[in-house]
């Protein structure tokens, strides 16, 4: 346990003594900001959807650029060959990485709880939909984060980690419009459970399911288990 | 008790290629051990394998009595590992990178204060602690890797040209710091720099081609070297012909023929003769009585006479087998 901790605050003190940390969130805060002026100031209604959906589009663009660097730089680094011969297991370097990754994330997310202040002073908004949205919200990141993190484990190069994370969360983003071409009810039904937009969408109307919950929870484990069998295979 | 560090019968191979073959030798507590080998002889590669970094293709390598194959991590609390390029996250400070890794490698809460200002004492860094690493000169960066090495009271130290990039005042440092270390425990160095194996090592193995030449210690390598004596000569004379001639010579049981490449027509030669007196001044009447003889000289079995030796020899030996 102790040689996970000591990864997540290494992690996270790297993440906040270079820029790339300050950058992701203020780009995402302001973005946040526009979206949240523009779809509830301009409609009047104190609804969070439109603003959450445009939320998540952001955090896939974003999530890679801080996912990118973490195996990748500690392979141009030459540092992966410290933490391989430290006295720490592959899952203990998955996980702490992870978990560093996952805490950006949640300042992320709360950064945003701003924009909720002239919702309540002014408006009269559904607080477990909301919530609801939130609790979403993080759960896709983390997916996200924990696909970004095993192409970042695949590649030495950060920009190509970046590149193909966010081709593939795109992917997972907009898969679930391919059921509208398919006629077979298996292959329909394939590609709405994989869809991130889709489970997302629950979230955001205030549908905690707890098969969303697992789907996410499920993609984050499989990404995170390949990693750490890479790590492994790759002594 | 079994040696710290152990190698039986090691190889290595990436793909089709194999870069250590049958590789054996022990490092015993108490032993400061050199590596030494040209570039690419598979120093580093082996130094891996000992480290946990890669496992070996065939063969056991064990550390402190654990075998790597499936109790590394066991192992890894007893190794301090300084890679060629240490291995450091240059937007740290240094203390804020020690800190990591002594918390990884298990020093207890209340003694890493302790334990950092230990290895920082010994690798002369006290007062730069707060300076991010990425500002570092090469020769600071080397200290930090060394003292990385040095956290939590390892058993086995394996470094990988410690010292290159070192001024000569820190190298000075260095090896006092590998020398108390290697007292009490074990040390396995790999270098390239000849003179400091005679000064801190007890015994040197010697690697190229993957394959271990010789292990022994400097003082016993020379001894085996003095058996067999080299005269080098500089003539100016057609190879050929000087060849024949030489090899006429009672004594002379091979020799080598390169032209010196800044003047024509000259050409230095390698002897290697029979360790008996009166060789030398047959060589010396038998040349210069047909052509110009610039040089003749018994060559001294220094360590770097020695090493070179023993890896020019090396393919000979490769092709026997």
């Amino acid at each position: 346990m102790r040689g996970l901790l000591a990864v997540f605050q290494k992690e996270l003190l790297i993440y906040f003594r270079s820029p790339i940390a300050y950058f992701v969130v203020a780009v995402f805060l302001l973005g946040t900001g526009y979206f949240f002026l523009y779809d509830i100031f301009s409609t009047g209604n104190a609804i969070m959807n439109e603003t959450f959906r445009n939320m998540g589009i952001l955090l896939i663009t974003l999530i890679p650029l801080v996912s990118m660097r973490l195996f990748s730089s500690e392979y141009t680094g030459r540092t992966m060959e410290l933490l391989t011969t430290l006295p720490l297991k592959s899952w203990q370097v998955v996980l702490g990485k992870y978990f560093g990754a996952v805490a950006i994330l949640l300042l992320m997310t709360f950064g945003t709880a701003i924009n909720l202040v002239p919702m309540y002073l002014y408006g009269n908004p559904e607080t477990s939909t909301i919530l609801s949205g939130y609790l979403g919200f993080i759960l896709l990141g983390m997916a996200c984060l924990a696909i970004g993190q095993l192409f970042s484990a695949l590649t030495q190069n950060q920009i190509i980690a970046a590149l193909v994370t966010v081709s593939v969360l795109l992917a997972f983003w907009f898969i679930g419009h391919l059921k509208e071409f398919q006629s077979s009810d298996t292959l329909r039904d394939l590609f709405g459970y994989l869809s991130f937009a889709n489970h997302f969408g629950d979230f955001i109307r205030g549908l905690m399911r707890s098969e969303g919950v697992m789907y996410y929870l499920i993609v984050s484990a499989i990404a995170l288990t390949l990693n750490a069998g890479f790590l492994q295979w790759r002594r | 008790m079994s040696a710290a560090i152990s190698l039986e019968a090691v190889s290595k191979q990436y793909g089709p290629k194999t870069i250590v073959h049958d590789l054996s030798f022990q490092v015993e507590k108490g032993e400061i051990v050199g590596f030494l080998g040209p570039n690419g002889a598979g120093k580093t590669t082996t130094m891996r394998m000992i480290a946990g970094v890669s496992t070996a293709t065939s063969g056991r390598v064990s550390v402190a009595g654990y075998d790597m194959a499936n109790q590394n991590e066991q192992a890894a609390q007893k190794i301090g590992y300084l890679p060629e390029h240490p291995p450091l996250y240059d937007t740290l400070e240094i203390g804020q990178y020690l800190r990591f890794v002594a918390k990884v490698k298990g020093v207890p809460r209340g003694e890493i204060n302790r334990e950092i200002e230990r290895v920082c004492l010994a690798c002369r860094l006290e007062d730069v602690r707060r300076r991010e690493i990425y500002k570092l000169s090469k020769g600071y960066r080397q200290r930090v890797g060394l003292a990385q090495a040095l956290l939590g009271k390892p058993e086995v130290l394996l470094l990988d040209e410690p010292t290159a990039g070192l001024d000569p005042g820190q190298i000075q440092e260095t090896r006092e710091v590998i020398r108390k270390f290697g007292a009490e425990n074990a040390v396995l160095l790999s270098t390239h720099i000849l003179p400091e194996v005679t000064m801190i090592c007890q015994r040197v193995a010697i690697i190229n081609n993957g394959r271990l030449l010789a292990v022994d210690s400097p003082a016993n390598l020379q001894r085996a070297a003095e058996q067999s004596n080299q005269v080098a000569l500089t003539v100016r004379a057609p190879g050929a012909d000087l060849e024949k001639e030489l090899r006429a010579v009672n004594g002379v049981l091979g020799l080598v023929i390169h032209p010196v490449p800044s003047v024509e027509g000259v050409v230095s030669v390698n002897c290697q003769i029979e360790q008996r007196d009166g060789i030398e001044a047959a060589i010396a009447r038998v040349v210069a009585a047909r052509w110009d003889l610039y040089r003749l000289e018994r060559q001294q079995p220094t360590l770097e006479n020695i090493f070179l030796r023993y890896i020019q020899s090396a393919p000979q030996k490769a092709n026997e087998k």
